[in-house]
């Protein structure tokens, strides 16, 4: 009776949690410059939680690197039910400048299962809100085909 | 007593379970709205809490290994039913469904129990994070319940003297004597204890200068660390709930004794200025200071807040 | 605490700072680096830009099929670092930068930009370059 209505309410409030995974910091800052008041995303109802089960959508910056590897598997897996992966910048889609060094393993998409990647080294804020929204509504459609 | 069919229409209803939940998360979204103009942003929509809420039911519930099933899905909701009960009791548009003669004791153990369910919690979850907040959330309690108790007695007192010559402890009949004698916050007496009231508010519901057990950034959520999907939403909605407990029990204790004759527009008022003190004890002290350190809070309330009040409550006995 | 409870309470009362991106429409400023435009026509075949690539991002590939050599150059949006290097180095200008900063995809594919020209042999003629970006002149025949 009520899934219309948590469908219809799973879009308006996502919330974001940020791992960097090796990343310059580059994208960190952008991803926090889009809750800063000029850009501010907090009207389209996203938030920045400290912990992974709270989270709907998983930003993660930067390319997996061999320390970070197990780590980020775990706390992905932790997030529950429905959720989004967005990789954030060059460096989770391809590594970047980084391919090929002895710490790096590889993209984020040889070990997760990416929904959405915002391109850019770094991405606009204006870029990274776009890719926030997409998440967002592949999000209600994941909730939508969910039991 | 009787069983009167006007019962279920009080506890369901108004104001119950539906009201208090609306007027909570209407609360908490008008709150994140003011700050953020205050921040000079945008900000979310005024009903954002009610879509967090419909969101968090629509999520997985995962109960990590080490936890113990039934205390961990129990705990949220022991703690918002003794909320609705607090809601009962608690006069509001001049109408007290459930009465008796010693309401405040009553209400400073329910009070109680919110707090008590949010350390039960993190106890159940079994993560480090949740003991540090559990440990945070003891201090905060040990540290408010004492000017809480002093201004409960002082407003006792008060209007004990003029009725009986002794103390009250009932709601009742704290409002008759603001109806005969105009409203608590008129006496200068009572002036500190309402101030040592208003600074209570905050720490009582957590928000930011006092929120040491639910530090966001620091230790990853504190106590609801490991919680998820609906016992998540019911935290939530407790958190949102207290909001509106406690500027209704200011408005019971100090702003009572004035009707319009009409009860809903009696509680349209009510809540107006429910939400003025949400704006001023919650949002401003939320927009223009860091949190605070267990350390600082513990000697906060003790010392300045509970002296307000111990002043109060010296100047009521000595018949000011 | 209480200067910036003087400012917030004046914030409260004026407008905010906030531009409502997705609603209203942001244009980069002048000379921004965005996604790259390749004129497959000025090409020349030399790959200065790909050894000078520092993320390895361009590739290039050959096919033969019966009226000549039509190669294929590939830019990798998802590995460009946006240094303009490849700009800079071209010496027949046929890289440029635009000013689309908007490169969200859900597929890989979408963010690889690429054009194809017929490579100049001796003898064979060059058929008039396919419908590309632009619309180019004829390319002379190289004897």
């Amino acid at each position: 009776m009520f899934k219309k209505l948590i469908d219809s309410c799973t879009e308006k409030s996502p919330w974001i949690y940020h791992i960097n995974s090796g990343s310059c910091n580059g994208c960190d800052i952008e991803l926090v410059a889009v809750l800063t008041p000029r850009y501010d995303a907090e009207r389209l109802g996203f938030k920045l939680v400290g912990t992974p089960r709270h989270a709907d959508i998983v930003v993660v910056s930067g390319p997996v690197t061999s320390q970070s590897r197990e780590r980020l598997i775990r706390t992905i897996e932790q997030v529950p039910d429905p959720k989004v992966v967005v990789s954030l910048g060059s460096c989770p889609r391809s590594c970047n400048v980084f391919k090929g060094s002895y710490s790096v393993e590889g993209p984020l998409d040889k070990f997760v299962k990416v929904d959405v990647s915002v391109a850019g080294c770094a991405p606009k804020p204006e870029a990274v809100i776009d890719g926030l929204y997409k998440a967002a509504q592949i999000l209600k459609e994941k909730r939508r085909n969910m039991k | 007593m009787t069983f009167n069919p006007m019962y279920l229409f009080y506890i369901l209803v108004f104001p119950g379970f539906l009201f208090t939940s609306f007027a909570g998360l209407l609360l908490a979204g008008i709150d994140r709205k003011v700050l953020a103009h205050m921040q000079k942003r945008i900000g979310p929509p005024i009903t954002q809490p009610f879509y967090d809420f419909m969101k968090l039911m629509g999520k997985e519930t995962i109960v990590p290994d080490a936890a113990p099933k039934a205390v961990f899905l129990g705990a949220p909701v022991i703690g918002l039913i003794s909320l609705f009960v607090t809601a009962l009791l608690i006069p509001f548009a001049g109408l007290t469904p459930f009465y008796g003669i010693a309401d405040i004791i009553v209400l400073i153990y329910l009070l109680t129990i919110p707090a008590v369910a949010i350390i039960i919690g993190g106890a159940a979850s079994g993560s480090p994070f949740s003991g540090v907040g559990i440990s945070r959330e003891m201090v905060t309690i040990v540290s408010y319940e004492l000017p809480l108790i002093l201004v409960l007695l002082t407003v006792g007192k008060k209007a004990g003297m003029a009725l009986t010559g002794g103390m009250t402890f009932s709601l009742i009949d704290i409002s008759a004597y603001q109806a005969q004698n105009g409203m608590m916050i008129t006496h200068w007496a009572m002036i500190p204890a309402a101030i040592a009231f208003l600074l209570i508010i905050p720490g009582e519901v957590g928000t930011q200068p006092f929120d040491v057990a639910e530090a966001e950034t620091e230790i990853c959520e504190g106590t609801m660390a490991e919680y998820s999907g609906a016992p998540l939403a019911l935290f939530e909605l407790s958190h949102s709930v207290k909001m509106f407990i406690m500027t209704a029990l200011f408005t019971a204790l100090f702003l009572q004794g004035w009707t319009t004759g009409i009860v809903a527009l009696d509680a349209v008022i009510d809540l107006a200025i429910c939400i003025l003190l949400t704006i001023i004890t919650m949002t401003l002290p939320h927009a223009s200071a860091a949190r605070l350190k267990v350390e600082w809070l513990f000697r906060f309330y003790w010392q300045i807040v509970a002296g307000l009040a111990l002043i109060s409550l010296i100047l009521v006995w000595l018949g000011l | 605490m209480l200067p910036f409870m003087k400012v917030a309470v004046k914030n409260l009362f004026s407008k905010s700072d906030c531009e409502k991106y997705p609603f209203v429409p942001k244009e980069a400023p002048a000379n921004y680096r965005g996604r790259i435009v390749f004129y497959p026509e000025k090409c020349i075949g030399c790959d200065i830009c790909e050894r000078v690539c520092s993320p390895q991002a361009i590739s290039t590939s050959e096919e033969q099929k019966e009226d000549g050599i039509y190669v294929t150059r590939t830019f990798h949006m998802g590995s460009c670092t946006f240094c303009q290097t490849c700009v800079d180095f071209c010496p027949k200008h046929a890289i440029e930068m635009s000013k689309d900063y908007d490169m969200v995809v859900t597929d890989e594919n979408d963010l690889k930009v690429s054009g194809t020209y017929q490579k100049k042999q001796r003898g064979i003629p060059v058929s008039a370059p396919k419908p590309a970006a632009k619309p180019a002149t004829e390319a002379p025949v190289k004897n």
